[in-house]
């Protein structure tokens, strides 16, 4: 009966073969853009930049194969690489968790459900979209120089940094806080997860005598665990990307005295302000495979604290 | 029970209040007559003066500042319908059709979110500077249209997955094909991922800092982004606020989104991160 | 979202600008058969800026078949963009660029060699050949001088009177580095840094280095100093930095040739050591009142020399060349883009307009003329071309003071860490 209906003629439209064959040429034909962009912007530029990791690059002329040379100059050479990968461990450290923390603690706050909490949502949300930008990047550059906002509200507590941003030992912490600034993005998704957790387990954890912590730790933690894990993750690969904080902020230069040079302003440096394009390339390459092995280490530990409520997934 | 409701509130009003600190300032520090824009820490400026911004509608390195809008919009809008087309045919082809490799070919997209952008950005640089589109919009505009964002094509993923597969079935019998029941049934009830998709494609663009940098070269072609970088490279001391000005207008267009769209965008990241 | 027809009407609108957006900005941007268009850049501040596209005009006005766009920034911004535009195949056609970049750009095959045009499209007679030579790489005259400036020390008299100390200023004066020392440090005694800690560019360094008989660079290209001069150097501004005499580090640390961050502009310091090329610049940055002061010296020599504050260059791939150059040898040869000029690069490089900028001075220019001619009798003639690599060693060098005034590593180490990072860029 099927096979009729499908042989009937429709208008405008070309006899229709067996079922498979259509599912399969179809596939294809819908995924062709992305399968162009897959071959020509993702893997091909990744073998093209595994190659020129080899390379010494300066966009001009030809490439020069070196061989190792560039990861050998980056791990036993260049003290500057090790530096920014110290400052990058650092921010990646200190942000990831206190965005986290920042977002699930006002998430429960928002969860109490009153009135205006959509409002209020919303509001804890925009400066997510705002932070990225250029213009946020400068005031904060403004906020936290010598004089400054922040400067100023130190000094009434008593405590006389001077201007964050000029100083080696601050400045890290002034990128870190605008990103912890934008962490209304995890903390929409962490209400959306904690509103998925049934009232029932609460009532019940109550009924059995839990106090307010108790339940924090043994219902709303492991219930909340695989979105905990899907923030932990998109925010720490988001983490070691990071790259227009830093360079408005410092003024692409990663100081003072290369105190927020994060790994991707020293690969932009190295790469298109000192034309090392092989060794930016190289250096791209080992950042891949650190955020690879850091998710993949995320991922293979989740295992022992994530619990999945298991309902048909 | 209303005290504690009061108290809720306060909190929730304060810590609100420290956290939007920063635009609230660069909305009035825009206001301010030179001397006070960095000085004052009081929000209100002593007489608010438009000043800053008629300098900056003046111009900057020789365009207006309408010009750079209309290069952001440019891009924007193209890369929004060039997301919205290739994701959702991309993410149809993943949730509803069967072809070989379905399987590891979804998995390897996957993987790509994890990407750096920096392993690719080289060689990508290189492709669109053989092809003579350096300092055009091409190169920041044509990868959108090749489904090169995996985030939304996930996002759609499981948006389709969540679609009754009966809807299928029924469109099948009804005689269609796939091409038809992608476009008369999937995609009308694929509304919402699209709108999603839409909103943070258009910001994210807008935003996009370093892409504009590497690949717009002349101010002819600069973003309100770039210009905004390049008002703050050329220009003295003294000019704190119209640099905030500025900022102020590189902004605009995100928070008008915002505003309009904020039930959406909220919607959209919460389940994200929920389905699968 | 209203009804369907509204959205899809919205939609094809919006398809059908961002079409039209896409093919015009994907256009190389509006040449036309007929006039020739040009870019050119430079970097500088506000003033600068506004004589050099007066001079521009004055140029399009002569020769109306030639359109010039131009860009502007501050050091920094304008060579990272610079390396990104000719990098992506978008360079400008009229560039300019000083000493640690032209070796760099020129060894890159960036640069036209402009023996072709000398003498026809570009005239260089009026140019004196020791100036002209600092624009020469191996013979080759790749960059024409925009300019003549020699080191100078601005000061504020305001700041120093207060301090019941007079900077030697006016022909014949001088001062030796222990004089320079104690003045610096009777001007701290009244709450301001006596001057920016000068530690910061290895331009200041080579002007000691000539002092000592030695220099930066080796004819050949290499390394003309040891670990041992710089620790010498430094801690000569470790000593003044140690007695306030000089500026904080928070304060040095934003040195980089630009206005809004230098510290005598900002009022951290009294004085600050530069090329008088950027005197005008202090001058209405700052205030009127700035005066030039020669470096301080223990010898004879002074280690001060003129060269070209900045040159100008043809990128070898532009597409019009040759009103590019036209556009070159307007901009030094010209009596009124001249006079336009003024001295926002120093003194004019052509010797007959220098004249006629000089006899007619005023204000800011007379301040740069005067100073030129009070020290005229000690400066050594242009130094030798800048290695490739140069402009590596010289950002390596203020990278590393960094670490050494917020304390991060001794002088010792740095200086070490200087030579050894220098010697790997200038090998490449």
């Amino acid at each position: 009966m099927t096979q009729a209906v499908l042989d009937r003629p429709v208008a405008r439209e070309r006899a229709v073969p067996r079922r498979r064959r259509a599912g399969r040429g179809t596939g294809y034909l819908f995924l062709s853009p992305w399968l162009i962009g897959v071959l020509v912007l993702t893997i091909g530029p990744m073998i093209a930049s595994l190659y020129l990791s080899f390379t010494d690059y300066d966009l001009f002329d030809a490439p020069r194969w070196v061989g190792l040379d560039n990861y050998a100059t980056m791990f036993t050479r260049d003290d500057r690489f090790w530096h920014a990968a110290g400052v990058t461990a650092r921010y990646v450290g200190l942000s990831v968790p206190l965005k986290l923390g920042l977002a699930l603690a006002v998430a429960m706050l928002l969860n109490r459900a009153r009135r205006g909490a959509g409002l209020y949502r919303s509001a804890f949300y925009a400066p997510s979209l705002l932070g990225a930008s250029v213009s946020l990047a400068l005031v904060w550059r403004a906020m936290f120089s010598t004089g400054g906002t922040a400067d100023r509200v130190l000094a009434a507590f008593g405590l006389d940094t001077g201007g964050w941003v000029d100083q080696p030992q601050f400045a890290l912490l002034a990128v870190i806080a605008l990103a912890v600034w934008q962490f209304g993005a995890p903390m929409v998704i962490f209400l959306a997860g904690l509103k998925q957790i049934p009232k029932e387990l609460y009532e019940a954890a109550e009924l059995d005598g839990a106090g307010a912590l108790r339940r924090f730790r043994s219902v709303t933690l492991p219930m909340l665990s695989p979105v905990l894990l899907f923030n932990l993750v998109l925010e720490t690969i988001h983490a070691f990307q990071s790259f227009t904080g830093a360079f408005v902020v410092s003024s692409g230069r990663g100081g003072p005295s290369d105190s927020t040079l994060l790994y991707t302003l020293y690969l932009y440096q190295r790469g298109f302000t000192d034309f090392r394009m092989g060794f930016a390339s190289a250096m791209a390459w080992v950042l891949l495979v650190v955020i690879g092995v850091l998710t993949a280490l995320l991922f293979r530990g989740s295992r022992r604290w994530v619990f999945y409520a298991g309902e048909g997934r | 029970m209303t005290r504690r409701s009061w108290g809720w509130h306060l909190l929730l009003v304060l810590i609100l209040l420290v956290l939007l600190y920063p635009v609230v300032w660069l909305v009035s520090a825009s206001f301010k007559p030179a001397e006070e824009v960095l000085a004052g820490l009081s929000l209100l400026p002593s007489h608010a003066t438009g000043d800053n911004y008629t300098q900056v509608f003046g111009g900057v390195a020789g365009y207006s500042v309408w010009h750079y809008f209309a290069n952001s919009l440019v891009i924007s809008i193209g890369a929004v319908i060039g997301n919205v087309l290739s994701c959702s045919l991309a993410a149809y082809a993943f949730a509803r059709l069967h072809f070989r490799g379905r399987g590891p070919m979804f998995g390897f997209m996957l993987s790509t979110i994890m990407l750096p952008q920096h392993v690719v950005l080289i060689p990508q640089y290189v492709i669109f500077q053989k092809l003579g589109m350096v300092n055009t919009f091409w190169p920041l505009v044509l990868p959108k249209f090749l489904a090169t964002d995996a985030f939304f094509v996930f996002l759609m993923v499981q948006f389709i997955r969540a679609l009754p597969g009966e809807l299928d079935e029924a469109a099948t019998i009804d005689g269609c094909g796939p091409v038809r029941t992608f476009r008369y049934v999937i995609a009308p009830l694929l509304r919402p991922a699209l709108i999603t998709t839409a909103i943070f494609t258009f910001i994210w663009t807008w935003n996009d800092f370093f892409s504009q940098l590497i690949y717009l070269n002349d101010p002819a072609k600069f973003t309100l982004p770039l210009a905004l970088q390049i008002f703050v490279d050329q220009t003295s001391q003294s000019a704190f606020g119209p640099m905030f000005a500025m900022s102020v207008l590189a902004l605009l267009p995100i928070g008008l989104f915002f505003f309009a769209f904020q039930r959406y965008l909220v919607e959209g990241v919460a389940t994200s991160g929920l389905k699968g | 979202m209203n009804g369907r027809f509204g959205v899809r009407a919205g939609l094809v609108a919006a398809v059908a600008v961002t079409l039209a957006g896409l093919v015009t900005g994907c256009g190389g941007g509006g040449a036309a058969s007929g006039p020739t268009t040009i870019r050119f850049v430079w970097w500088g501040n506000e003033d600068r800026a506004k004589v050099t596209k007066a001079a521009v005009e004055l140029f399009m006005k002569d020769n109306p078949d030639i359109t010039v766009q131009t860009e502007y920034a501050a050091y920094d911004a304008y060579f990272q963009k610079l390396s990104t535009q000719v990098a992506g195949g978008a360079s400008p056609d009229l560039v300019q660029l000083d000493r640690a970049t032209l070796g760099e750009y020129q060894h890159r095959h960036v640069l036209e060699d402009l023996s072709s045009f000398v003498g026809k499209t570009i005239d260089v007679t009026g140019i004196a050949p020791a100036l002209l030579a600092g624009g020469q790489i191996e013979g080759k005259q790749f960059a024409v001088p925009g300019g003549q400036t020699t080191q100078m020390l601005a000061y504020d008299p305001a700041v120093f009177t207060k301090a019941g100390v007079e900077p030697p200023s006016g022909p014949g004066k001088s001062w030796t580095w222990a004089q320079f020392g104690e003045s610096l440090r009777k001007v701290a005694a009244t709450g301001v840094a006596g001057t920016t800690d000068f530690g910061w560019a290895i331009d200041w360094f080579e002007v000691w280095l000539h002092q000592h008989g030695k220099q930066l660079y080796t004819g050949d290209g290499k390394l003309g100093f040891t670990a041992a001069d710089l620790t010498e150097f430094w801690t000569l501004t470790g000593d003044l930095r140690a007695a306030k005499g000089v500026t904080a580090p928070e304060v040095t640390t934003k040195m980089d040739g630009s206005m809004p961050n230098s510290g005598l502009v900002t009022k951290r310091a009294g004085s600050e050591i530069n090329y008088d090329s950027s005197l005008s610049a202090y001058l209405s940055s700052y205030g009127p009142g700035i005066k030039a002061a020669p470096l301080p010296t223990d010898g004879q020599a002074s280690g001060m020399a003129a060269m070209p504050p900045v040159t100008f260059a043809v990128a070898q791939r532009s597409a019009h060349k040759d009103a590019a150059a036209k556009l070159l040898s307007f901009l030094v040869n010209n009596p009124e883009a001249g006079k336009l000029l003024g001295v926002a690069r120093g003194l004019p490089p052509n010797t007959a307009i220098r004249e006629q900028v000089c006899g007619a001075a005023q204000a800011a220019t007379k301040a740069v003329c005067d100073y030129e001619k009070s020290v005229a009798d000690r400066i050594g003639p242009a130094t030798g071309l800048w290695p490739t690599g140069s402009a590596a060693v010289k950002r390596d060098f203020q990278r590393v003071y960094d670490d050494v005034i917020f304390g991060r590593t001794s002088v010792a180490d740095g200086a070490a860490r200087v030579v050894q990072t220098a010697q790997q860029s200038l090998g490449s």
